[in-house]
This record gives structure tokens, C-alpha cells and sequence, in this order.
């Protein structure tokens, strides 16, 4: 029981929703960007998460054999130089080949990735759960007495304030890349009109790079975000989080970075808010179907602003 | 030359139909139990070798193959999969689905229309007795949660928990077993403060026990380990909304030990369904797997080389791997009248077929008579933490 606390509405219904709006937005940058740049929902996007989490782990395991113990967040830059590699190969030998013909084909091509990435996750590191942190979190104690002092304790593990403090350097840097460097603005003109990029000189090809690149370092953080906040690692963990993301991207606006973000903390905070007991004492919904909100909230989008909250593309 | 071929296939086909005895296998390989899974497929594998071993099957020895596929404990997976074994592999039977959604899924959708019999080797879903109209072509070789959820409901009373808040996942195993605790935990004068389903697989579980936490300080978990149920117990844990915990099979593993530290579980207790390790046939078991180094008193893995073993019996005692007649055979090899087997006396069993004798199946997990809906009655343990590692208990 947990009503000494008080403040619950915050502690148990508004940060947990923050730090899965987290993590959705930085997956949903990576889906936005390559729909925006390459015109194809990318199904192995979830994927590609899940084994920048796995290649994380396996750095801190290589780390602590060595008797070196590495923070996540460290261990995250050699798997995200891993995850870049893995996008620039399969664009180069999957997606490439695909790139003047039918979109459904590359659609196609990435669901086959999809499956691909797993089962090679499966066979190397096996279907089994792994511990990524083993033990509980418990909230951090310096904010906890600061805050409760102040008469509004917030319960917040380490984990969670990592997390916040990851998604908003990273945030942060995306919004200098695209809108103070060549290659950014390159980014968004491509993804205006790819056709008259190409006539005023852009390379378009070195742009598509660019969206890998940016795409892999996003997927690996929402990667390690999530199994830093679950403290497990399982081969369909990418999987589940793919649809919210996609719900987040078009909530946002395809091909709009900021409309992904926004439309990741949108659904992150609707999902976990939608259990809250805001009329009487039982829950809005039952927290069994809060999946759905996710999904109601994008065919709502759809049907009313097919072009997302932010003005992008709309099909 | 198509004719050539076909002519060719058809014989092959033939060859291997009369060389060897198939038996589909869909086990959860992967998925939210894999940990679960590995000894019962190891199970599986030791009774098939132990009929290798002992003659094989029927008079000319011919070799009993186990078939495996993934069902991933996911209906949609486990239909994909066992219509491939039906129609692909044309085994005379299935052994396997270990959830109790595949089970029902690849039942009403594949194995029932095929006319083909499934035995199961875990699914205990109390929906499964119902689920037949007609036809007696589904068996299982572990006991209902009809009797488990009880059983449960007896140990929260029996631990002074006279109010508790539950918690299940929204599948056709969980659900079920909720049902029948709540109901038998009403029914004895306890106080259900929540009762909320959980949608599996999500990230975060904080917003569900914060909805739930405010009545009581005892949770009933109804979850699957790999799908949400540690993810739910870590959140309880550190938001300190919920001190005990109570659960079944699904939650049952290593896995919680690991990823939570058995410091923290020192409050939970879970059942499994169980083996008397009392009786003879619990004994000869123990001896083969141990022998084969397979973990004797594990979840489901004696049930699972009971499965393997009553399938064989009832193949042999029908005289071929046609499908019409293993159902019948199978109620005749596990109940009396007939002479007494136990685990691993293929030799013995196949003698006694052989000159027109009967037999009655004891198995290692219970004693496998099954009833009309094809279920077996069992007994169930109750887990806790001792010295770090989960030790079991039967429950009287």
C-alpha cells in the first residue's frame, strides 16, 4: 500500500508516462526520418532497437570480464557505431535495391529484415530472457528528501533521471543537427521534395546515409532507455514498441523529428494516464486495454489530420 | 518425367510412413517461457529414446520420431505450426501445446477439423474440458486450474491474507485461473480489493499497480514470467504499493531469482502443478531422468514424458499410426483394468500388447486416468524462497 506517499498522481501515473514517452520518441525519430526521407514505413526499425540493446549488453559483459564496469550510457557508443554499420548494410544490400520500384516492395523487404534481425538475435544470444541490471530500482533518495521537504515527494529512480537526461541531449543535438548544419538541412529538404533536392545539387545518397546514421544512434538509445527502465532483455521487446511508435510518427507528422518527439510524450503520458482513477475511485480504463489508446489515438489522427499535429506528409 | 516424380515422392512418402512412427510436437521453443520449456522438450525427447532403446514400436521395431516445431506459447504461432506438422509431416498425433492458448487455438482451428488427437502436455486452462462438442480428440496429461485456483486460494487463507488485490494477464490461461481463485477465495471469506486485467508484454506496469495498490498490501499475480509478470513485480516492488505476492506456474522460474535478487522475493510464494515424489512411479522416473540428467521434479516435465509415453502406448496399442484410433487406445492404455506400467517399462508394455493383454499407464506426474472431457487429476507444490533458490512443497 502505498497511499503514505500521497502525490501519487505524479509519482505513479505522470513519470512512468514521461520515460515511456521517452523512449517512443526516440524510436519515432528513426521511423519518422525514414519515412520522411525514404518514403517507407520501416517494420525492422523495432528490431534494430532490440539489437542495439543486445550489442550493448554484450560491450558491458566484454567490460566486466575485463573487470572494467561500464555505465549504459557509455556502453551505448560502440553498440550504436555497431547498429550504424547494421543500418548502412541492409540499406545497401536490402532496401537499395528496391529504392525505384514499388513501395511496397521495401516494405516488404524491411518486414523480412524484421524477422531476420530476431532470429539472428535468437540464434547468437538465445531465446531466453537476459538480465540486463538485476535487483530494483529504488527511488533516488537525495531528490526524495529534497522534494518531500518541499511537501511534493517525487519518487524517481536513477534509471529514470538518466533516461530524461539521455532523450533531451540527444533531443537537443538532433534540433542543432537539422537546423544549424549542411547535411541537416540537406536532411529536410530531401524529405520536402526528393526530386527537387537532387536538382539543386543536393547528393542524395549521402543524405539517405545521414538518415541511417541518425536513425541507428536514436534506435540504440531507445533501445538501452527501455531495457535500462525494464532491466531485461528479450528478443520481441523492439517488436511490442514498433506500433506505438508508429502511432507517435504519425501523430506527430511524417517526417517531422519534432512532431515524432512531441507525438512520443503524447502517447507515452495517454497510455499511462488513461488508467488513472479520474472520475470516482476506479480506473478511467482498465490498464488491460491501455495498448489500445495508443491505437485509437492514431486512427483518430487519420481520419480527422492525416498530416499529424506538426504539418508532414500525408499519404 | 512428372509423372517419374510424382511416382517417386509417393513411394518415398509411403517408405517413411511404414519405416517410422511421426508424432507432432509444437512446444513453446520461444516466446515468454522458453526457461519452462527446455527440460519438458527434454522430457519429451528421453521417453522417445527410451522406446528407441526398448524395441521401438510394433513388431518390426520401427522408430518413433519426434517431430518439434515452435508454437511460442502464441495461438497464432501454434496454428501456423501444427498445421504444418498435420499437413506437412502427416503425424498420426500431437503431443504438445504447452500454453493453454496455443493448445485451444490449434485445436478448434487445426487438430479437431483434421480429426487428429492432441495431447497436451501442460495447458491447464480450465476452458479446455468444455471445449470439445462431440468429438474426444483433446487429452492433456496436466491437471485443470479448476483445482489449482483452489488450491491457491486455500494457501492465501491458510497465510493469513484475509484481503487481496489480483492482478492477471489477459490470456486464456491467466484469465482463467483468476477467475477460479477469486471465486474460491470469496466463497472462504476473503476480501478481493482489485481484480484488473493486464494487457502482457508492456514496458511499464507502474500505472496498473498504482490503479490496484490502494487496498491491499498482497498481490495475486496471474502472469507469465517472460511476458510481463517480472516486469509487474519489479514495478509493485519499487513503488512499494504491494509487500506479498501469490501466483501459479507461469511466474514459476529462475528467471525471477535472477532478475530480481531472491532478497526480494522472500515474500512470494507460487504453486505449480506437481508430482508426488512418494509413489513407484515417481521413483522409476526420477531414476531414468536422472540418469539422462533432465530435472525430475521441475514444472511439467514429468507430465511431459508421461504425455510422450502414453502417446507411444496408445500408437502401439492401436496397431498403427492411423489417426482414427489413437483416442480410443489412449483410454484404454492409461486407465484399468490391465497390468500396472511405469515409466520407462516399454519393453514390458509392448510384450503385454503383443499377446492381446491390457495395460494401465501409472505416470511419473499422477496417475493419468483420464476422465470423459480427457483430464487427468494432479497435484500441486507451493514454492518459496529458501537459501536463495525456490524449494518445493507439496501441497496436502
Amino acid at each position: 500500500m502505498w497511499d503514505a506517499f500521497g502525490f501519487e498522481f505524479v509519482n505513479f501515473y505522470f513519470i512512468p508516462g514521461l520515460v515511456l514517452g521517452c523512449i517512443y520518441a526516440l524510436g519515432a525519430i528513426g521511423i519518422t526520418l525514414t519515412f520522411g526521407i525514404l518514403r517507407f514505413a520501416n517494420f525492422a526499425h523495432g528490431e534494430i532497437m532490440m539489437s542495439g540493446a543486445y550489442l550493448t549488453w554484450t560491450v558491458m559483459a566484454i567490460a566486466g570480464a575485463a573487470g572494467l564496469t561500464l555505465h549504459p550510457l557509455v556502453a551505448m557508443v560502440p553498440a550504436a557505431a555497431l547498429v550504424i554499420i547494421l543500418f548502412l548494410g541492409t540499406d545497401r544490400f536490402f532496401y537499395k535495391p528496391f529504392r525505384k520500384a514499388d513501395t511496397i516492395k521495401v516494405v516488404m523487404a524491411s518486414f523480412g529484415m524484421m524477422l531476420i534481425i530476431r532470429s539472428a538475435v535468437q540464434a547468437i544470444w538465445g531465446p531466453n530472457q537476459i538480465t540486463f541490471v538485476p535487483g530494483i530500482a529504488r527511488p533516488n533518495a537525495t531528490l526524495q528528501s529534497i522534494t518531500g521537504d518541499m511537501g511534493m515527494m517525487i519518487l524517481m529512480p536513477n534509471k529514470h533521471i538518466w533516461i530524461f537526461a539521455g532523450t533531451l541531449v540527444l533531443v537537443v543535438a538532433l534540433g542543432y543537427l537539422l537546423g544549424r548544419t549542411r547535411i541537416g538541412k540537406a536532411m529536410r529538404a530531401v524529405s520536402d521534395s526528393p526530386d527537387l533536392a537532387h536538382v539543386t545539387g543536393i547528393n542524395v545518397d549521402m543524405v539517405i546515409r545521414a538518415t541511417w546514421i541518425v536513425g541507428g544512434i536514436c534506435a540504440t538509445a531507445a533501445g538501452v532507455f527501455l531495457v535500462m527502465d525494464t532491466q531485461m532483455l528479450e528478443t520481441t521487446m523492439g517488436f511490442r514498441m514498433l506500433l506505438p511508435m508508429f502511432a507517435a510518427a504519425i501523430l506527430g507528422g511524417i517526417g517531422k523529428p519534432y512532431g515524432a518527439v512531441f507525438g512520443g510524450l503524447v502517447i507515452g503520458l495517454a497510455e499511462e494516464l488513461s488508467a488513472y482513477p479520474w472520475i470516482g475511485d476506479a480506473p478511467l480504463l482498465s490498464p488491460g486495454y491501455k495498448t489500445g489508446v495508443a491505437f485509437a489515438i492514431m486512427v483518430i489522427m487519420l481520419i480527422v489530420r492525416p498530416q499529424g499535429l506538426f504539418k508532414g506528409r500525408s499519404f | 518425367m512428372k509423372t517419374t516424380l510424382l511416382a517417386t515422392a509417393a513411394t518415398l512418402m509411403a517408405t517413411t510412413a511404414m519405416a517410422d512412427v511421426n508424432i507432432g510436437n509444437p512446444m513453446a521453443m520461444t516466446g515468454p517461457i522458453p526457461d519452462l520449456n527446455a527440460p519438458i522438450a527434454a522430457a519429451v525427447d528421453l521417453a522417445a529414446a527410451n522406446v528407441n532403446a526398448q524395441g521401438g514400436m510394433f513388431a518390426d521395431g520401427e522408430t518413433l520420431n519426434i517431430i518439434r516445431a515452435d508454437s511460442a506459447c502464441d495461438p497464432t504461432a501454434a496454428v501456423d505450426a501444427v498445421t504444418k506438422l498435420i499437413n506437412v509431416n502427416s503425424v498420426s498425433a500431437i503431443v504438445g501445446p504447452v500454453c493453454s492458448g496455443a493448445t485451444i487455438a490449434q485445436a478448434e482451428s487445426v487438430s479437431i477439423p483434421a480429426g487428429v488427437v492432441t495431447l497436451s502436455v501442460s495447458a491447464s486452462s480450465p476452458a479446455i474440458s468444455t471445449m470439445e462438442d462431440g468429438t474426444d480428440l483433446v487429452f492433456r496429461a496436466a491437471a485443470s486450474d479448476a483445482y489449482q485456483g483452489v488450491a491457491l486460494a486455500e494457501l492465501a487463507m491458510a497465510n493469513g491474507m484475509d484481503s487481496i488485490a489480483v492482478s492477471y494477464a489477459n490470456d486464456d490461461y491467466n484469465a482463467a485461473i483468476a477467475e477460479v481463485f477469486v471465486q474460491a477465495y470469496e466463497a472462504m471469506g476473503g476480501t478481493v480489493t482489485a481484480n484488473e486485467a493486464h494487457e502482457p508484454n508492456k514496458a511499464s506496469y507502474r500505472s496498473e499497480v498504482a490503479t490496484i495498490g490502494a487496498g491491499s498490501d498482497n498481490l495475486a499475480l496471474f502472469s507469465y514470467y517472460g511476458s510481463g509478470g517480472i516486469t509487474l513485480m519489479r514495478n509493485a516492488l519499487e513503488t512499494a504499493a504491494f509487500t506479498n505476492f501469490i501466483g501459479a506456474d507461469g511466474m514459476l522460474s529462475d528467471e525471477l531469482i535472477e532478475q530480481l535478487g531472491a532478497d526480494n522475493l522472500m515474500t512470494s510464494t507460487f504453486t505449480t502443478s506437481a508430482s508426488d515424489d512418494s509413489t513407484p512411479s515417481f521413483g522409476a522416473w526420477k531414476a531414468i531422468a536422472d540418469e539422462a540428467g533432465v530435472p525430475a521434479a521441475d514444472p511439467f516435465v514429468a507430465n511431459g514424458y508421461d504425455a510422450t509415453f502414453m502417446m507411444a502406448l496408445a500408437i502401439e496399442h492401436a496397431g498403427s499410426g492411423d489417426r482414427e484410433t489413437i483416442a480410443e487406445s489412449l483410454r484404454a492404455i492409461a486407465s484399468a483394468p490391465g497390468e500396472v506400467i511405469l515409466p520407462g517399462e516399454w519393453e514390458k508394455a509392448k510384450a503385454i500388447l503383443a499377446s492381446g493383454g491390457d495395460i494401465n499407464y501409472e505416470g511419473a506426474a499422477g496417475n493419468q486416468d483420464f476422465d470423459e472431457n480427457g483430464d487427468v487429476a494432479g497435484n500441486f507444490s507451493k514454492s518459496v524462497i529458501v537459501d536463495g533458490a525456490w524449494a518445493a512443497e507439496l501441497i496436502q
